[in-house]
């Protein structure tokens, strides 16, 4: 068995993944600069509505770019400019009249490294849904969404206690629980296993398997059997010749791991390069 | 040609083996001489603080010389004799005879007198035991007994060697001395005292110019050795002697003065030894006193032999018994309860004199005495108008008896430092010392003293550097720092945060940027010029207070406590502004991104995430600012502070000064004892500035645990 056919192996079968059904979420000739360099060109991307979307590609290749593009991340960075559309439910979040705050508060974001903030357990909950103004019971929603992140067995004696005080895989857990904390539609995840270990991983994957129920998840992954084992869709990026990354193929996991329709994503997923 | 081959043919063309070790020492060796170099700099770093702290602990602490305006035992001494001489049921009279009389006739009289009145009537009254001591020949000689006092005769090295007649005199003295002294009523000394004091006459007047052999012998001093010395002399002149005997009776310190100041007597009579400040003035004088004792006295207490009960009693109960007692039963239980009589001598009397020092002076330091006496004292001392003026500043009778000590004390007694020395000298030069006070001021008594005290702390500023305090000085203190922490730590930490999270980095930004960088090495006098035309000057109805119409009538200008602040918070706003960017620009990014990602507000993630987690930053920030404010004195004398001050600070609006205008002032002043208050001062700054550091790290180590 070739390393491919054991990759495709893993693949679950997802008969109604089809690329452009009623997309929560779209870009359309999306461009990013950071100064004068051209990181990103011409992206155009549908993701589903509870689905989980794979961004892959080697380094440099734009995908996080583009995933930070989701909820006006790269609005952070002074020297980022972005052109084309982000359009969610209908608007273009690149809208002059769309505030950043709400597109960040609907479309949430686990970043790479586990980064709670140094408080407690349950402030860095509520800190979230107390600021978007949330006039609920606080207590069932910490404990709502520390169950969806299924941590809630692992911390509900010591909420109180520093975040800080949790191994990584928990922290990274209660960065996603505070994410869902803010009932968002889609959830951005940004390479959110890549400082754990292979157990803390598989427990962060069924999670995100139990959440696409409600969320749509678009995650960026440097694991290729990853992308296979979660993702509905997957979104190949590649680099040219002047470094820009550019969206290289898009389909449903399965067809995209299976019969690739470009050179470079075989390539790519099996091995010779990135 | 073979090496090169041998070096190819080492594979790499880096050294192997012993070359290898060899080149691996060489570059440890000039690590080495760096980390020495390194070592020497923390070393220089840390004598350099050592010898500035030792040099402030060593001018802090030291002896001193402290002269008395009047002795406080003299104040007791009086007080005593004034209570015991006041009561209404004690007689005095200056005749010893009548007292005598007067006791023997009543069982319930006591009374004092000299030993040989006491022996005249001996069949009519009883001597009693003090504490438990008879005074006898044996106990009085070695003055075992309480109130016993040994009998001198004084000369002089230089005397005995002007005139032998003097030494031959002194010699019969000793020889006749014991088989006459019984008769004056004296006790006698024992030969070995005697033969002693022959050796020390033999030693003395080894040969030397005769040059005044047909003067005079004179003799001065004390009236109670005056009638033993009397019939010595006449017993002497009995003997043969042809010369001419002057003999006076003037007292023991007039007698001292004679022999060693005025050089006019060759003989003086001693009822107590020399001091050491008179005999330091005898040397001073070129005279080297010559001490003779010739007997003992001791003070009879006495009683009628009628009196059935007496027989001993302590000095605890002598004390009673001539102040607070008003019947025998109050003085021992068991007694008569019948009134005390007392029959004593006057106070001219020296009798009286001795008695008083012996019972009550010795047990009672002017420290213990009551508020009442100490008032006594104290409008006995002073003039009527200054009584006036105290008593106008609080009642005595509602002062306590620390106040009324308080009182006496700077009112009365004024005890004034007249020499000091640091406390390095003080510990390994005393002899030098105690002999350098003795020849300049005999009066003085060295002290080891530490001019840091609560005294210090709590005392305003004086012309007077034992006075002296920093009180105003620690308050204007506090206060200016009260205003540059409300100053400049809000404009600091806002302008840091605004740099920080809300400007655009760009052309502006960095000139910005640079700006505040160099103001916060912009010398501290100019922020005081600078301090002086804005806050002082132009902006003065608001310093001042008149515009809110709280200026201090006293100040009538700018040159307030809130001008002072606001310069000095200009000074430190840099510091801070440098130290919260800093601290800000340390915090993770991933907080600002987590905070964002959720949906927060840049003010939301400021205050949420990134104020919290560069406060232990901002602090340390603030600390140092404030740190340095405390110790800047360049800008605090431009913009005015006062240089004397008595008035405690009471608000943004007063005039002020602060310790280390206090210290620069002091260290220019030219007596040497407020170089040792500045040694204080400087001591209270460093403990304040370190209580603030501390406070800091403490607070620092807190927020970053969390």
């Amino acid at each position: 068995m070739t390393r491919q056919e054991q990759l495709i192996d893993t693949i679950p079968e997802n008969p109604q993944a089809k690329s452009g059904d009623q997309a929560v979420i779209t870009a359309e000739n999306l461009n990013v600069y950071y100064g004068n360099f051209h990181a990103v060109r011409d992206v155009n991307l549908h993701i589903a509505p509870r689905k989980i979307t794979a961004f892959i590609g080697p380094s440099g290749c734009g995908k996080s770019t583009v995933l930070r593009c989701f909820n006006r991340m790269n609005d952070l960075i002074p020297i980022a400019r972005v052109k084309g559309e982000v359009r969610f439910e209908g608007r273009n979040i690149y809208d002059p009249n769309v505030d950043p705050v709400e597109v960040r508060r609907r479309i949430g974001m686990v970043f790479q490294k586990p980064n709670p903030f140094p408080k407690s357990i349950y402030d860095n909950i509520a800190w979230g849904a107390r600021i978007n103004g949330y006039r609920g019971n606080m207590d069932e929603l910490v404990e709502e969404s520390l169950r969806g992140a299924a941590l809630w067995k692992e911390v509900k004696d010591k909420l109180k206690q520093n975040a800080y005080g949790l191994s990584g895989g928990q922290q990274q857990r209660l960065c996603i629980a505070r994410a869902i904390a803010t009932k968002p539609e889609i959830i951005l995840m940004d390479e959110p296993c890549s400082a754990l270990d292979p157990i803390a991983t598989l427990a962060i994957e069924d999670l995100m398997k139990e959440m696409v129920e409600k969320y749509a998840i678009i995650i960026v992954t440097h694991n290729m059997q990853q992308a296979a084992r979660v993702s509905d869709f997957t979104a190949f990026y590649n680099v040219d010749e002047g470094r820009t990354g550019e969206l290289a193929e898009f389909g449903p996991t399965k067809q995209l791991f299976t019969k690739p329709r470009q050179k470079a994503t075989e390539d790519y997923i099996t091995g010779r390069f990135g | 040609m073979t090496t090169q081959t041998k070096a190819e043919a080492k594979t790499s063309g880096m050294p192997e083996g012993e070359e290898l070790r060899r080149q691996i020492q060489q570059r440890k060796n000039r690590g080495q001489i760096w980390f020495s170099l390194f070592q020497l700099s923390l070393i220089i770093a840390i004598i350099a603080l050592i010898i500035l702290l030792s040099n402030i602990i060593n001018q802090t602490f030291g002896l001193s010389a402290v002269e008395n305006k009047i002795d406080p035992e003299s104040l007791v001494q009086a007080a005593f004799e004034k209570t015991i001489v006041g009561r209404t049921d004690t007689t005095t009279s200056e005749d010893d005879a009548t007292l005598s009389q007067s006791i023997a006739a009543n069982p319930n009289a006591i009374g004092f007198l000299g030993y040989a009145y006491y022996r005249e009537k001996a069949d009519a009254l009883r001597v009693l035991a003090v504490e438990n001591v008879e005074p006898t020949e044996e106990t009085v000689t070695d003055n075992s007994y309480p109130l016993s006092r040994p009998l001198f005769v004084y000369t002089s090295q230089e005397t005995l060697k002007e005139k032998p007649q003097a030494a031959e005199f002194l010699n019969y003295y000793l020889d006749t001395v014991d088989s006459v002294i019984g008769e004056v009523g004296y006790f006698p000394v024992d030969q070995a005292t005697l033969d002693a004091a022959r050796a020390t006459l033999a030693a003395a007047t080894a040969a030397g110019d005769s040059e005044g052999e047909d003067n005079p012998i004179a003799i001065s001093g004390s009236s109670t050795v005056y009638p033993l010395t009397a019939a010595i002399v006449e017993s002497f002149q009995a003997a043969g002697y042809p010369g001419a005997i002057t003999l006076e009776s003037v007292g023991t310190k007039a007698g001292y003065a004679a022999l060693c100041a005025d050089r006019t007597a060759d003989i003086a009579n001693a009822s107590r030894r020399m001091t050491r400040q008179e005999a330091a003035a005898c040397s001073k004088n070129r005279r080297t006193p010559v001490e003779i004792q010739v007997g003992a006295d001791a003070l009879a207490l006495v009683v009628s032999q009628e009196n059935d009960w007496a027989q001993d009693l302590t000095l605890n109960e002598i004390q009673k018994l001539f102040t607070v007692a008003q019947n025998w039963s109050d003085v021992r239980e068991g007694w008569p309860d019948e009134p005390i009589e007392r029959f004593i001598p006057s106070l001219e009397s020296g009798t009286l004199d001795f008695f008083v020092e012996k019972v009550y002076v010795d047990s009672y330091p002017l420290e213990e005495m009551p508020a009442a006496s100490l008032k006594a004292m104290l409008l006995a001392n002073i003039s009527t108008g200054r009584a006036r003026a105290l008593e106008a500043q609080q009642p005595f009778d509602e002062r306590n008896q620390a106040q009324m000590l308080e009182l006496v004390r700077t009112e009365v007694v004024q005890p004034r430092v007249v020499a000091s020395w640091n406390a390095l000298p003080s510990l390994f030069n005393r002899s030098e010392i105690e002999a350098r006070t003795l020849d300049d001021n005999p009066e003085a008594e060295l002290h080891w003293k530490s001019w840091l005290s609560w005294e210090f702390l709590t005392s305003t500023q004086s012309s007077v550097p034992e006075y002296a305090g920093i009180r105003t000085a620690f308050l204007g203190t506090l206060w200016v720092m009260a205003i540059v922490i409300l100053f400049s730590v809000p404009v600091g930490v806002g302008a840091a945060i605004y740099l920080e999270e809300y400007s655009k980095h760009g052309r502006i930004n960095d000139i910005l940027q640079t700006n505040i960088d160099n103001l916060a090495g912009v010398p501290s006098i100019i922020y005081g010029i600078l301090g002086l035309t804005i806050f002082v000057r132009v902006l003065e109805p608001i310093t001042s207070g008149k515009a809110f119409g709280l200026a201090d009538p006293t100040t009538a200008n700018g040159r307030t406590i809130l001008a002072a602040g606001l310069t000095l918070g200009l000074l430190v706003l840099p510091i801070i502004i440098i130290n919260a960017q800093e601290a800000i620009r340390a915090v993770p990014q991933a907080y600002r991104e987590a905070g964002y990602g959720m949906g927060g507000t840049r003010w939301q993630v400021i205050r949420s995430h990134v104020l919290p987690s560069a406060l232990p930053g901002i602090l340390t920030g603030t600390i140092l600012g404030i740190s340095r404010a405390i110790g800047e004195t360049a800008p605090v004398v431009v913009i005015g502070a006062s240089t004397f001050i008595t008035v405690d600070p009471n608000g943004p609006f007063s005039k002020f000064t602060v310790l280390p205008m206090q210290i620069f002032q002091w260290t220019t002043r030219p007596q040497p004892e407020f170089r040792h208050i500045a040694a204080a001062a400087s001591i209270v700054l460093l403990i304040l500035m370190f209580t603030l550091n501390g406070t800091a790290i403490y607070m620092r180590n807190r927020y970053s645990r969390k």
